[in-house]
């Protein structure tokens, strides 16, 4: 069973719990999750339930529905992942799996111009670049970084402080190789390997944890963002 | 000075912990350790405790690689894969954090080390005679580079005409003017079919080099393979040591 926990200025407003294999989403009372703003298209997006998982579905909505801060069409979603929708947040919570459902076109939907949504869909725009270019998923340095962009093309990616390692981090007490980034089909995690407490997933220390768009990864004092591709 | 040199552990404690031993009573200054704790044998977490304490530089071993998950041991034969595949569901979080500060080469004065080969030190090739040695001599800048992987006591010399030859010894001067690869041999599995534990010493004040083989209970080390459901060949090889 899934639930669906929705958060309007970051106040939880409503909690869905799906019984159905397909969920609308959109402005209009027809849906089974109404969000009543004009920035939501009357049918937004679809959340479908297949024998793999849930899919989001966005129906061409006119300002677009973002998984993990990255715009999507048609995605799998997973548990704890982050659908954005005009200025709702969708926190998706996974014994099974959610869909959207919303329509775009222009139904009357009012176009979305904050200032948030600007820059989502500027960092969504440059990401995309950034994953084309790449060909593979990518972490981008954000903070005592050695490069950029990084593209995470192995299977097995190691980061820590050895010569040897893929990704050079700073920070003190850190082990030679403190973290790998494992590539499992389309799917990455990080494991912290070394001394405990040095691997950090948006800002909570982590063993082990899978990567989501947007994550940011601080090993040490270097910090990265990952940046998904389609997966 | 003196300084041991020791790899291809694998697990076996009991001839880890009679080399160490006999490596005592050489009076050694350094302990460098060149991969491969664990992998094959029975007791991967004691083994790296004792490694982690004991030796100044330690290395990872592609079976060091593997247990860490930083590479799947799919080049691995049946045999190595089976024990792989126990070793890392039994290496503790401790271990690991050990080995995360393990090398994958390292230099001390005029000596280089890497597990496998100075050119390729994470493809893990072989130096096994002349042939695979000739190349590898551009790929360090020291002396002489000691490395392990095969299991098998290799002493490889470069005269300063460069010409290259391989020599089995059990002790030798080391001449200034040459360089050298040398293979010091496996504390864990042996396989020169000689079961004792091998290391190496090397006296830097008088410019020679040793290896010192040690005899252990094999029988200790095969009951706690078979105790742990390990893969019987893997005992039935240390008694002939191949």
């Amino acid at each position: 069973m899934a639930e669906i926990v929705v958060k309007y200025d970051d106040k939880v407003i409503e909690k869905v719990v799906i019984y159905k294999r397909r969920v609308s989403i959109g402005r209009t009372a027809e849906n089974d999750i109404i969000l009543e703003n004009r920035g939501v298209s009357r049918k937004h997006a679809i959340i479908e339930f297949n024998e793999s998982g849930a899919v989001i579905i966005d129906n061409e909505s006119l300002n677009g529905t973002f998984l993990n801060d990255r715009r999507v069409t048609e995605e799998m979603i997973r548990d704890q992942d982050m659908i954005t929708i005009g200025k709702y947040h969708l926190l998706f919570h996974n014994s099974a799996e959610e869909t959207h459902d919303e329509e775009s076109d222009y139904d009357g939907t009012m176009i979305l111009n904050t200032k948030k949504q600007k820059q989502r869909l500027k960092r969504n725009d440059q990401d995309k670049d950034i994953v084309r270019r790449a060909g593979s998923s990518v972490l981008v340095g954000e903070d005592n970084s050695d490069f950029k962009e990084y593209a995470l093309e192995r299977e097995v990616t190691t980061v820590g402080k050895a010569k040897f390692v893929h990704i050079k981090v700073k920070g003190f007490f850190l082990s030679g190789i403190q973290a790998k980034i494992v590539k499992e089909g389309a799917v990455f995690s990080i494991i912290n390997i070394g001394r405990k407490g040095k691997t950090m997933v948006n800002g909570e220390p982590v063993q082990s944890s899978l990567l989501r768009n947007g994550d940011l990864i601080s090993v040490g004092r270097s910090t990265f963002r990952f940046v998904e591709a389609s997966r | 000075m003196i300084i041991a040199f020791i790899s291809d552990v694998h697990a076996n404690l009991e001839a880890l912990q009679v080399t160490l031993a006999d490596i005592e009573k050489q009076h050694v200054d350094r302990i460098h350790f060149l991969g491969d704790a664990v992998g094959y044998g029975p007791e991967p977490n004691p083994c790296v405790e004792l490694i982690a304490a004991n030796c100044d530089i330690k290395l990872l071993g592609n079976h060091d690689f593997a247990a860490l998950g930083l590479e799947t041991p799919d080049s691995f034969n049946e045999i190595a894969r089976v024990s792989m595949e126990w070793t890392l569901k039994e290496l503790s979080a401790r271990s690991t954090t050990a080995m995360a500060d393990f090398e994958l080469e390292a230099i001390d004065g005029d000596f280089y080390m890497t597990h496998a080969s100075p050119r390729t030190p994470d493809l893990w090739e072989y130096i096994l005679d002349i042939d695979s040695a000739c190349s590898q001599f551009e790929h360090f800048e020291q002396q002489v580079a000691f490395v392990g992987h095969s299991h098998l006591p290799a002493f490889f010399c470069k005269r300063a005409d460069d010409t290259i030859s391989q020599r089995y010894i059990t002790e030798s001067e080391l001449d200034p003017d040459s360089r050298y690869i040398i293979n010091v041999g496996s504390v864990g599995q042996p396989r020169d079919h000689d079961p004792r534990a091998c290391y190496v010493t090397v006296d830097t004040k008088n410019n020679i080099i040793r290896y010192h083989r040690v005899e252990y209970d094999i029988s200790k080390a095969i009951a706690s393979i078979d105790s742990h459901g390990l893969p019987q060949i893997l005992g039935e090889r240390l008694l002939v040591g191949r």
